[in-house]
């Protein structure tokens, strides 16, 4: 057969190029990865054949993420954990201190070490532990397979390639779900997986009843949207015209199974199919697919249209049967992990687990590895000193240390280098405790619980309407979130719902519609008005799209309005004028309308409530039923003649439609963008140009986009002779678009003004507001969208990212010259050209934004620029001067921009300014710039997972941000800072007594603690409450932090882990550490209790080490800002175990024996213990005091200010809320209460085809949604459906 | 484009948020623990100082009168007890067992001195917490004698002449043995030399049945003999002697004189001056003392005291000043 193969090859380039649903060659924008060799060779698949296929030993279906089995366990783990550096230099000090130059026991390293390695493995092992149950629940999930000429349901494990499969589109399979991280609940799950997967599905659901009574697990679950189980060759489906499986932009890619195998549908036909697939070898390229069905004697050749991928879900249609080609870790989606195009792809839930979370390291964590550098040096700076004293102190003299000839060579004087060498060991790990071998053990359980148990459980950052909770896929970034300096924002599906909906209109100088919209909202709200709510009167209608209320037009009531004809012709045309297909039934309550803009859509749907139902269309009709025409009660259907459609483009910004009344009557409907409307308006009636000009300002201060209205009688004369240009037009080869743009202009004047519409570009809730506050908090927000500029700086003023008071900076490419140049079509010419110009932009704008700078009171700055000049922008020699302009701008928005761009623009501020970025989008075209930025934040809860899958967190609102980052990322950093300051303060502090002593000991080395002492110090004495503060620790409160966003600017200084900081901590350690040595020492000397009795060191060095643990543990309650009981019990616990492990220990030691006991029958010791501490926190707290009354922190300001006021209750009432959120649809406010401000701007609707279809056209995918193409599609739905078996 | 196709709300219903307001663990994720919260007002920075002061002032004038209670009588003699031709070279007259080395004191009594007086000898510049030095002791060995092979760490004093060394060690091999008879007029005062030593030393660190053995035998004796026919438990000196000092000048109860020292009385001294502390230069000093209930002179604590409540009430003062001139 491999003639058959080589043919293939040789065609492959012409199939594609052929095929009307496949553009060729994927952009370059999609395929970021590297696409692996392919394996030489290619495999022969016998489609429902199992044992001719059991020679070839293809790979299971089951697929298994886990990273360690229980045999690698221990190994494998092991190795991970010694690719730190901090453990690796503990394994090397735990090595050293066997040997016998340590002066400390080996115990003193090994069991820290250990302790930590344990805490890491079994936190491994955990996780490890949930990705096992998470394939459990993969390959048990069910899937019907044909065996014995039945469908049979089996678990995805158990399927074989070449297996016939039917997947369904809903409810295909059952789903489990698990409430509460309950361990018994995780193993019944598990139990009733392997039940499943033994019996068979009757007995499923019984089963599963019966652990839902035990009442921990809720069944029932059923998916909506079958995921496919492998990769599969694509049969039949129900609907004969081909499947889809879901993209996340909310649009669907269409698979078409081959037509000669469209009948094998049912179980006894399916059994039939005797199929010889030969295809590629497994490979992780998603979008290519090249292979051979050899079937009834014929060669078919199959492209990646018939190609159903692992993970991908089946829509439109109620189920497939494919035929399995890839199974398990074979499959392509599997195989192209971690790859960047993965995000291309809707992945469900069920392949989650099996993408790698991307592993970013924060920047706070890489500014720590400086202090541990900076510790290390500080260590070999002590060491060299006290290993030079060693040199220099040994001698002879001192006969009672017996230093004679045969000693050895660490203390031989006569070797006085080598002494000083092997000291230099001994010190080494001597002061190892300076290098906190915790801390990274700690930090890491801090986030991890953060991000577990306070981001993902967080209720304010849950959408009820979901039931999506906030999700931190990684927990290494969370107090990155705390200083996050720039936001670049996805626009649709993350500031938009992308929903358009008919929110307002005037109507011959009258308006009409009584929304307040989410702009106007913020806008109250900053000024402190506040808003009531109205309830929403009877005759209120919100549909999709539709989202309107004044009772004076509605139902009918526009007849009794003074102007009730121009209402008429607006809602005419609305009705006719569009490029809008209605779909399935006639009926107002069931219709669909299919739209190349969600924009038309609504406005056919406005049209619809107005009582014009346009319900049908053919080649040259619009059909529309109208009701309450003349007389009430009365129903018409109306059939207008639709002569000719002149197109929307963006040069034209207007759309217009001659139709023919039944009676004769010859209009021209037009609707367009207020300017080019004013343009061609007909002299006269300036009163109502004026008013409507009023209110289009009005709408665009209100975020609405507008669009005019405007109609004109035809003579049939005039539109005769004009009507043969347009056919000349039409049909001319050469420049037929620039032709019709100019016949079209000709009818394109007089016009009347009927009146505007005004849509809201749905914001998702509370995004103004949102910010607003992020503004206030000093993070710049960027967006980044594939729209069109207008659009794109319409949601700006939206959303306040530009106001009136700002100077706008626009560089864009639809000027003029550009256009000149690009008509030319010289491509190096154009390309030089544009490169000029963006460069001339660039330095006249940085000129004036310096300029604006140098002046106090400046206007805010914005830059808005596109796509094509991005690109040119982005170049090495313009790229300074991008980011110097973009940098000192409130403000950018860049539309027009690929994916590629967006990460581009993302890494240049990255990089080139060093500041910290968060990238936030929804759908596959942000997954590069989610990637490329410091922290990626995926909306969740809609359908489209692969920004999700690529993300570092998840929230399902845009809004939550504030949440995400005023709240848990400020007290995220808060807290770490706290902690590794804390660390550091601990074990420089206890490291420093150390040293001190080494000076009195004739830099012997010998230790001032005994070994488990210092062994325990770091992981029992003062190990809780630093984790309790890195829990618990809160400034301010969650709604003080949102009430005071510029709280937050704290941690874009990177305030609380400067040098500075670091430095005022080391300052205290040392003085701490004199503080313990000397003040110890000095009060020790003389006869200690009443019978002169004398300390020996072990019982100074017991009182240095209880002074010691008392002051850590006690400063550290110092720095907390809010004491819970936990940090009460944490301390007293430390603080007791020191005791108690002393009491105990004390009784088994030699060399303490008794100590504790000695010490505390003498009142020196309650002295010192008292006196100690005291004035070891004493200069703490006099900084403190000082600081705190003259040089306070921003939050300490706020701290005081509302000292007052607990927090708790705020809080609780937000509870309350968050359980139970009221969609923003049900409110409405009253209109009047709020301020007016017109606005210059005035945004036109009419969103383009859609970046987002261009996007899926280069993928291959057929979008059918290009305006000119529905009067050919209308013809084709108005014929009777015929049945396609013959 | 499907436009009509909303988002689904059901997809993701697996994912839910078990809400029971009332439970700490609920508190606990929406970290709404009850806390309480300190904020460190001026106010309370000028309390918080004047109370320390308010605290610790008395405690320091308590503690300093009680050191003040304590008389103190400190005589250097390691250079004066060195015959006047042996004073160029200090270590060879040490070292020359020949030679005798009783040397006489005389001490005089400032004020009344009560009884318990006690004897302590001090050394300056010797470095019992040397890393070599503190370890070369085998503490096995004195709970069990002979019994006890775990001598590694007596090294290089472990054996002698191939037989194990009973104290084994630096520690006991450098056992300080300068001896003191104080005589007031022509009496001689009892110095009681038991209950010197830390009881629980006694009872437990020291065997009740280890004699000395093969101690001090070698070609190089370092300090003092021990009689091996009493038992270590009962060798108070080495006791004192083996629980290491923490700093290189330290000072070991010799003895206790129960009577009363008047004042201006004159006590003569009559010491054996055997430790070598020559080779390195080392201080010995003879210390009477009486104590208080605080144990010897020691004005440090006091002092401390004081002078830490003394500047809080500064502090407080200070602070007070400020929050009236600059109030926030």
């Amino acid at each position: 057969m491999s003639g058959g193969w080589e043919r293939l090859k040789g065609s492959r380039s012409r199939t594609t190029r052929d095929s009307s649903f496949h553009t060729p060659a994927p952009s370059r924008t999609v395929t970021l990865g590297r696409v692996q060799p392919q394996a030489p060779g290619h495999r022969t698949i016998y489609c429902n054949d199992r044992e001719a296929n059991l020679p070839v030993r293809f790979k299971g279906n089951s697929i298994s993420t886990t990273k360690y089995n229980f045999l690698t366990f221990l190994p494998k783990g092991l190795f991970e954990q010694f690719r730190r550096v901090a453990n690796c230099y503990f394994l090397l000090i735990s090595i050293l201190s066997m040997t016998p130059i340590s002066p400390v026991n080996p115990v003193t390293n090994v069991v820290p070490l250990s302790l930590v390695l344990l805490v890491s493995l079994i936190k491994e092992a955990f996780e490890d532990w949930k990705r096992f149950q998470n394939d459990m629940v993969i390959n048990n999930t069910l899937i019907d397979v044909l065996q014995n000429e039945k469908w049979v349901a089996l678990p995805w494990k158990k399927l074989q390639v070449g297996d016939i499969i039917r997947s369904f589109c809903r409810g295909a399979f059952c789903h489990l779900l698990v409430i509460g991280p309950d361990f018994l609940t995780e193993f019944l799950m598990l139990l009733c997986h392997l039940i499943v997967s033994t019996f068979s599905n009757s007995n499923f659901a019984a089963i599963c009843y019966h652990l839902s009574f035990i009442g921990k697990i809720e069944f029932g679950n059923v998916k909506k949207d079958g995921f496919f189980p492998a990769d599969l060759l694509f049969l039949a489906s129900t609907n004969a015209d081909g499947t889809a499986n879901l993209d996340g932009e909310t649009n669907l890619k269409i698979r078409k199974a081959l037509e000669r195998t469209w009948d094998y549908l049912t179980p006894d036909k399916a059994t039939e199919f005797k199929g010889e697939m030969q295809c590629e070898q497994p490979n992780n390229s998603l979008y290519t697919f090249t292979g051979n069905l050899i079937f009834q004697k014929q060669t078919l050749p199959l492209s990646p249209n018939q190609i159903l991928l692992r993970g991908c879900s089946l829509r439109n249609t109620e189920y497939i049967v494919g035929a399995v080609i890839f199974t398990g870790h074979e499959t392509k989606t599997t195989l192209a992990k971690g790859n960047e195009s993965m995000g291309i792809l809707n992945m469900g839930k069920v392949m989650m687990n099996s993408m790698n979370v991307p592993s970013k390291r924060s920047t706070l964590e890489r500014k720590l590895d400086k202090l541990i550098l900076a510790l290390f040096a500080t260590l070999f700076i002590m060491c060299l000193i006290g290993a030079i004293g060693s040199g220099i102190f040994i001698n002879r003299k001192y006969y009672y240390l017996s230093l004679d000839k045969a000693v050895a060579t660490e203390f031989n004087p006569g070797n006085r280098f080598a002494v000083a060498a092997l000291t230099l060991f001994t010190l080494i790990t001597l002061y190892s405790t300076i290098i906190p071998i915790s801390l990274y053990v700690s930090i890491e359980m801090i986030k991890f619980i953060q991000s577990t148990q306070f981001i993902n459980k967080d209720l304010h950052m849950y959408h009820a309407e979901t039931n999506t909770p906030a999700l931190a896929r990684t927990s290494n970034l969370n107090e990155e979130l705390g200083q996050v300096e720039y936001i670049f924002s996805d626009k649709t599906g993350t500031l938009t719902r992308n929903l358009m909906e008919f929110f307002k209109c005037s109507i011959g100088g009258e308006v009409y519609g009584s929304g307040v919209t989410e702009t106007e909202l913020g806008g109250a709200q900053r000024n402190g008005i506040k808003v009531q709510e109205v309830r929403k009167s009877s005759t209120a209608i919100h549909e999709k799209g539709f989202n309107f209320d004044d009772h004076r037009i509605m139902r009918g009531a526009w007849r009794n309005e003074p102007n009730f004809d121009a209402c008429k012709e607006f809602f005419r045309c609305l009705a006719i004028c569009h490029t809008v297909l209605p779909e399935g039934d006639e009926s107002p309550e069931k219709i669909t309308y299919q739209a190349a803009s969600p924009d038309e859509a609504a406005l056919v749907t406005a049209a619809k409530n107005f009582g014009f139902f346009f319900y049908r269309r053919t080649p040259t009709m619009i059909h529309v039923r109208e009701s309450h025409v003349e007389k009430m009660g009365k129903i018409q259907d109306v059939a207008y003649e639709i002569l000719n459609v002149l197109e929307f483009n963006s040069t034209r910004k207007r759309q217009s439609v001659v139709c023919r009344y039944p009676n004769g009557r010859l209009v021209l409907y037009c609707k367009g963008a207020d300017t080019v409307i004013y343009e061609r308006l007909a002299g006269g009636n300036d009163d109502l140009k004026k008013v409507t000009r009023a209110h289009l300002e009005q709408f665009g201060s209100a975020g609405l986009r507008t669009l005019c209205l405007a109609y004109r009688d035809l003579s049939p004369d005039t539109y005769e002779s004009w009507n043969e240009k347009f056919i000349q037009a039409k049909s001319s080869l050469r420049d037929r678009e620039k032709k019709l743009d100019e016949v079209a202009e000709l009818v394109e004047r007089d016009l009347i003004l009927i009146g505007s519409t005004a849509i809201e570009d749905k914001l998702q809730e509370g995004v103004p507001a949102c910010i607003e506050t992020l503004f206030r908090a000093g993070i710049k927000v960027w967006v980044l969208t594939g729209d069109k500029m207008e659009t794109a700086i319409n949601i700006a003023y939206a959303c306040n990212l530009i106001n009136n008071d700002m100077k706008q900076f626009i560089i864009s490419s639809e000027t003029e010259a550009i256009r000149e140049v690009e008509d030319r079509g010289d491509q190096v010419e154009i390309a030089r050209f544009i490169k000029e110009e963006v460069k001339k932009e660039l330095k006249k704008c940085l000129e004036e934004a310096q300029h604006y700078l140098r002046t106090v009171s400046g206007p805010k700055l914005s830059l808005v620029i596109d796509g094509k000049c991005l690109m040119y922008a982005l170049d090495p020699t313009l790229r300074v001067m991008l980011l110097n302009l973009s940098l000192n701008c409130h403000s950018v928005v860049c539309c027009r921009v690929s994916p590629l761009q967006k990460a581009q623009v993302t890494s240049l501020v990255k990089k080139g300014a060093r500041k910290i970025t968060l990238s936030i989008g929804d759908g596959a075209n942000d997954v590069s710039m989610i990637q490329a930025a410091h922290i990626g934040v995926g909306i969740s809860g809609l359908e489209g997972m692969q920004a999700v899958m690529a993300s570092d967190f998840a929230i399902a609102q845009f809004r939550f941000l504030t949440d995400l980052l005023l709240v848990h990322g400020r007290w995220s950093y808060l807290r770490i800072c706290k902690v590794i300051t804390y660390f550091f303060y601990k074990n420089l502090t206890f490291t420093l007594t150390q040293f001190w002593f080494t000076f009195q000991t004739g830099f012997s080395g010998q230790r001032f603690y005994d070994d488990w002492f210092q062994s325990l110090y770091n992981v029992i004495f003062t190990a809780l409450p630093v984790i309790i503060v890195g829990l618990f620790d809160k400034d301010v409160s969650a709604s003080l932090s949102k009430k005071y966003p510029e709280l937050y600017k704290e941690g874009i200084r990177n305030v609380f882990f400067k040098w500075r900081v670091v430095i005022t901590w080391a300052w205290s350690s040392v003085y701490q550490s004199l503080v313990f040595y000397h003040f110890v020492t000095i009060s020790s000397a003389g006869g200690k209790n009443s019978s002169g009795k004398i300390f020996g060191l072990w019982d100074i060095s017991t009182m240095a080490f209880t002074c010691v643990v008392i002051t850590v543990n006690l400063r550290l309650l110092m720095m907390c800002n809010s004491i819970t009981r936990w940090h009460y019990i944490s301390v007293g616990g430390s603080i007791l175990a020191w005791f108690l492990f002393i009491f105990v220990y004390s009784l088994l030691r030699e060399n303490v024996f008794f100590v504790i006991f000695v010490l505390m029958s003498t009142i020196y010791f309650y002295l010192s213990a008292l006196l100690v501490p005291v004035v070891a926190l004493l200069g703490d707290f006099i900084y403190q005091g000082i600081q705190r009354c003259f040089f306070p922190y921003d939050y300490q300001i706020i701290q005081e200010i509302h000292r007052h006021e607990p927090d708790d209750n705020t809080r609780a009432g937000l509870l309350e809320v968050g359980s139970q959120l009221t969609p923003q649809e049900e409110r409405s406010y009253a209109l009047s209460q709020l301020p007016r401000e017109l606005s210059k701007h005035t945004g036109f609707a009419f969103d383009s085809p859609g970046y987002e279809s261009f996007f899926a056209a280069q993928l291959g995918v057929y979008a059918p949604q290009k305006a000119w193409d529905v009067a050919r599609r209308a013809s084709m739905k108005s014929k009777p459906k015929t049945p396609k078996r013959n | 484009m499907e436009i009509a196709s909303g988002p689904s709300t059901d997809s993701s219903a697996a994912r839910t948020i078990p809400i029971d307001s009332s439970s700490i663990l609920d508190e606990f994720k929406q970290q709404n623990l009850p806390a309480c919260k300190p904020v460190l007002k001026p106010s309370y920075v000028i309390t918080t100082f004047f109370l320390l002061g308010f605290i610790f002032l008395p405690i320091g004038l308590t503690t300093l009168c009680a050191s003040r209670t304590v008389v103190e009588i400190v005589d250097r003699y390691d250079s004066e007890c060195v015959p006047g031709a042996f004073r160029g070279n200090k270590v060879s007259f040490i070292k020359d067992s020949s030679l005798p080395k009783n040397c006489s004191r005389i001490l005089k009594v400032r004020k009344h001195m009560k009884a318990p007086i006690y004897i302590y000898y001090q050394l300056d510049n010797y470095y019992q917490n040397h890393r070599r030095y503190v370890k070369s002791r085998s503490d096995q060995q004195l709970l069990h004698g002979l019994k006890s092979s775990n001598t590694g760490s007596c090294e290089p004093e472990e054996s002698n002449n191939g037989l194990p060394v009973v104290p084994c060690g630096l520690i006991a091999w450098s056992l300080f043995n300068d001896t003191y008879t104080l005589i007031r007029g022509t009496k001689k005062l009892s110095i009681n030399r038991k209950n010197i030593a830390w009881k629980s030393d006694r009872d437990r660190k020291f065997g009740k049945q280890v004699y000395p053995h093969n101690f001090q035998n070698g070609t190089l004796i370092g300090g003092g003999k021990l009689d091996p026919n009493i038992p270590l438990s009962d060798q108070e000196d080495l006791i004192v002697w083996m629980r290491t000092a923490a700093f290189p000048s330290f000072r070991k109860l010799y003895g206790r004189i129960e009577e009363d020292l008047k004042a201006d009385d004159v006590i003569v001294v009559h010491l054996m001056n055997n430790y070598n502390t020559y080779s390195f230069g080392g201080k010995k000093k003879l210390v009477l003392s009486t104590s208080s209930w605080l144990g010897g002179r020691n004005d440090f604590l006091g002092v401390a005291y004081i002078s830490v409540g003394g500047s809080s009430i500064i502090l407080s003062i200070v602070f007070l000043l400020f929050h009236i001139k600059i109030p926030r």
